[in-house]
């Protein structure tokens, strides 16, 4: 098992994991870090300190932080965490595609070797992304039963 | 056709069917069995275009459902059946189609229905439907997703 700490600017982190718990359940394992205005870097670490203390076991397997921005505060909080633990890794740009991913990895228990982890995280965050357009649209596309 | 999962849930294929039901079934096809839907050919095409990677989707009304079903060029496929209501389920069954348990995961509240869960509202044509089913033996049960707890319809629909 693995745990998940989503740190964001602002209370988005908590309203993404709210956002997730619609489509997957109750998730156990995740816990959500903000940083509000008037806080820095430090309050940040404390948090996600008190997160993985509250996570308990379920950090032995390592600790996956997901965060909105690259080289914003909860991004460089996380990497003051990281860079001491082998078993934790930092995945940034995250999107609820790339949460409900990795709470499925969780439920699924499909191991916890953090680097394939955060890949699959990118992959999935990446592969959310997509477009639609009228001109999209083709009948011939789908192979019929 | 191995049936993997048979869902009730009128919002069809959405997010807590495209993530977590089509990867906790390992279902290869989702089949939308509807005689309404596939009528429609705007909502047919948006639904063919969500299926998750890997997955096809199909929509077809209850009579092609049942031939695709004992078509044995299907023999191995795991399908995920979704359907709007408890009546189509039972034509189905009634035209023997093998379905021992129906997951419900939502029917949405409109004028003339009552709400029997959060999720869940149902009229007289679904109750008496639900009830058939029952009587069948046919296990039914409310879950949005597999992690939820069973809630048995019937203890409900009182």
């Amino acid at each position: 098992m693995f745990a998940i700490i989503v740190g964001t600017h602002g209370i988005f982190a908590q309203e993404l994991v709210k956002s997730c718990e619609m489509i997957c359940g109750e998730q156990k394992n995740v816990r959500a870090v903000t940083l509000v205005p008037g806080e820095g870097p430090d309050d940040v670490v404390k948090k996600y300190e008190a997160a993985i203390e509250e996570l308990g076991s379920a950090c032995d397997g390592g600790v996956l932080f997901l965060n909105d921005l690259f080289g914003g505060s909860p991004y460089n909080a996380a990497c003051r965490m990281v860079i001491s633990n082998e078993n934790y890794g930092i995945v940034t740009g995250v999107n609820l595609p790339m949460l409900i991913e990795m709470c499925s990895a969780q439920l699924m228990d499909e191991g916890s070797d953090i680097k394939e982890l955060m890949q699959k995280a990118v992959d999935a965050g990446k592969n959310g992304t997509q477009t639609f357009h009228a001109s999209n649209v083709s009948d011939d596309e789908e192979e019929d039963l | 056709m191995k049936i993997v999962l048979a869902r009730i849930d009128d919002r069809l294929i959405h997010g807590q069917v495209a993530t977590v039901w089509s990867k906790v079934t390992g279902c290869t096809r989702i089949i939308v069995c509807d005689d309404d839907v596939a009528k429609d050919q705007i909502r047919s095409t948006l639904l063919k275009q969500v299926a998750p990677a890997g997955i096809k989707s199909h929509v077809v009304d209850l009579d092609k459902a049942i031939r695709v079903y004992e078509n044995p060029k299907y023999a191995d496929d795991k399908c995920l059946l979704l359907f709007t209501n408890p009546t189509s389920v039972l034509y189905m069954i009634e035209h023997g189609v093998d379905i021992k348990s129906i997951n419900i995961g939502g029917m949405s509240f409109k004028e003339g229905k009552h709400q029997i869960t959060g999720a869940v509202s149902v009229d007289d044509k679904d109750i008496a439907a639900f009830k058939k089913l029952n009587e069948m033996g046919i296990e039914l049960e409310i879950r949005k997703v597999d992690t939820d707890k069973k809630v048995m319809l019937m203890d409900v629909l009182k």
